[in-house]
């Protein structure tokens, strides 16, 4: 009976004792002071995209320090210290998932920058190739117009040289007149004034050498030694030159530069008192003129 | 009663009483704290890889609240609060790890700055060229 009523009290003692723990544990605050911003700040970080996978170490190390800040304490300085360690890092590791994005985003910037610098340089290349083009182009026409005056230069010494050896096939001498091409008497029988045949190919040589040469004219001046009377000899002297004439007119020379004259016995170029003197005067000489006014070149 | 037993009970009910004093003492001996060497010396080594990275330059404040945290901490030694000396040492530590990582982030995003503007100086160096040229 006494034992049977002592059990209550006991167990009473017992439930007011659990009561009063249970009391005490709920006074204990949920969540020390600061506790909560520290969270929000983690998720913060946490829900930032650009940081959220950076620095893995950090955010685990930022993630336990904050857990461990929530939890209950009454010890409010301990509270407060794990509070500020859980705030220290949490800002540590958003300042190392900075650096580690800054780090790899630089890899791309560094890339961007080669290319760029790639881009720099082939363009800089494209531009001194066209400027290298351009300066091509022009030392090409410069060229061109050089051989094009060589050439000219050229030309103009071939001819210079083709005219000295189409002289010397003519025997033509050069005078005070002009060349001088003096035909023998042997284009002419005695007393007559056509020309024999086969006994042109001076006269073939020259026609040639007016065609090539068509801004000279040619002076055409008949000669005869001292035999016979004066009057006879100037007339025969300009039939001859007239038949030469009209043999080169025949040939395809322009008669108009073309001019004949009968000179008769005057200006012997030799002794009328012997054979071959007076062989050496009966001629026919052709004055190619220097080059006509209007042929300027 | 076996007077052997009777001598050994009572050397037992000795014990019984040593033992507990021995382990209060014990107990008391772990229980007044040892100077936290090895938090303090942690966080000067924090504080010295901090000054390392420039962190006065890039994150003076918070280098400095560190080293009030571990002034703070060789204070409550020397006061025998061993318990808080530890929490300051902690603290100074974490804030001197902050103050170098803040450093290094200033750095890194300062560096990608001066590549980012020399590549645009390059883009736009080569937009006038081009220009003029065309």
């Amino acid at each position: 009976m006494n034992i049977s009523v002592k059990l209550p009290i006991r167990s009473m003692i017992a439930v007011a004792v659990a009561a009063a723990v249970l009391a005490g544990c709920a006074s204990v605050p949920k969540n020390p002071a600061g506790s909560e911003q520290v969270r929000a700040k983690l998720t913060a970080l946490q829900s930032d995209t650009s940081l959220a996978n950076s620095a893995p170490v950090a955010m685990k190390d930022a993630e336990a320090a904050v857990i461990v800040a929530e939890m209950p304490q009454k010890d409010l300085a301990l509270a407060a210290h794990r509070v500020y360690i859980a705030n220290r890092k949490v800002d540590t590791a958003r300042a190392l998932a900075q650096t580690e994005t800054a780090e790899t985003e630089r890899m791309s910037l560094v890339e961007i920058g080669e290319k760029a610098r790639l881009d720099a340089r082939t363009r800089e290349a494209d531009l001194a190739k066209s400027d290298a083009l351009v300066a091509r182009a022009e030392n090409a026409e410069q060229k061109l117009i050089a051989g094009q005056a060589r050439d000219s230069a050229d030309v103009a010494n071939q001819q210079a040289i083709e005219l000295q050896r189409q002289l010397e096939i003519l025997q033509a001498r050069p005078t005070d007149r002009g060349l001088v091409l003096t035909l023998g008497d042997t284009l002419f029988a005695t007393g007559k004034s056509e020309l024999k045949s086969g006994a042109t190919v001076n006269l073939d040589r020259l026609t040639t050498f007016l065609n090539e040469y068509p801004t000279r004219t040619a002076s055409i001046e008949g000669y005869t030694d001292s035999m016979g009377s004066e009057e006879m000899n100037q007339s025969l002297s300009q039939r001859r030159a007239d038949a030469v004439k009209g043999y080169l007119v025949g040939q395809g020379v322009s008669s108009t530069r073309l001019s004949s004259s009968g000179r008769g016995e005057n200006s012997p170029v030799a002794d009328n008192e012997s054979a071959t003197g007076r062989q050496q005067n009966r001629r026919v000489e052709v004055v190619i003129s220097p080059l006509a006014p209007e042929g300027t070149n | 009663m076996n007077p052997h037993f009777k001598r050994a009970s009572s050397t037992r009910r000795r014990f019984r009483i040593a033992l507990p004093a021995l382990l209060l003492f014990a107990v008391a001996a772990i229980a007044a704290p040892p100077i936290p060497t090895t938090n303090l010396q942690a966080a000067q080594q924090a504080i010295a890889n901090a000054e390392r990275v420039d962190a006065s330059t890039h994150a003076g404040v918070d280098l400095g609240e560190a080293r009030g945290k571990l002034a703070a901490a060789q204070r409550a030694v020397e006061d025998k609060k061993m318990v808080v000396a530890q929490q300051f040492a902690d603290e100074a530590r974490a804030g001197a790890e902050l103050a170098a990582a803040k450093a290094g982030a200033v750095k890194a995003l300062a560096v990608n700055e001066d590549i980012k503007r020399s590549t645009a100086t390059l883009v736009d160096e080569m937009q006038r060229k081009s220009g003029v040229s065309r």
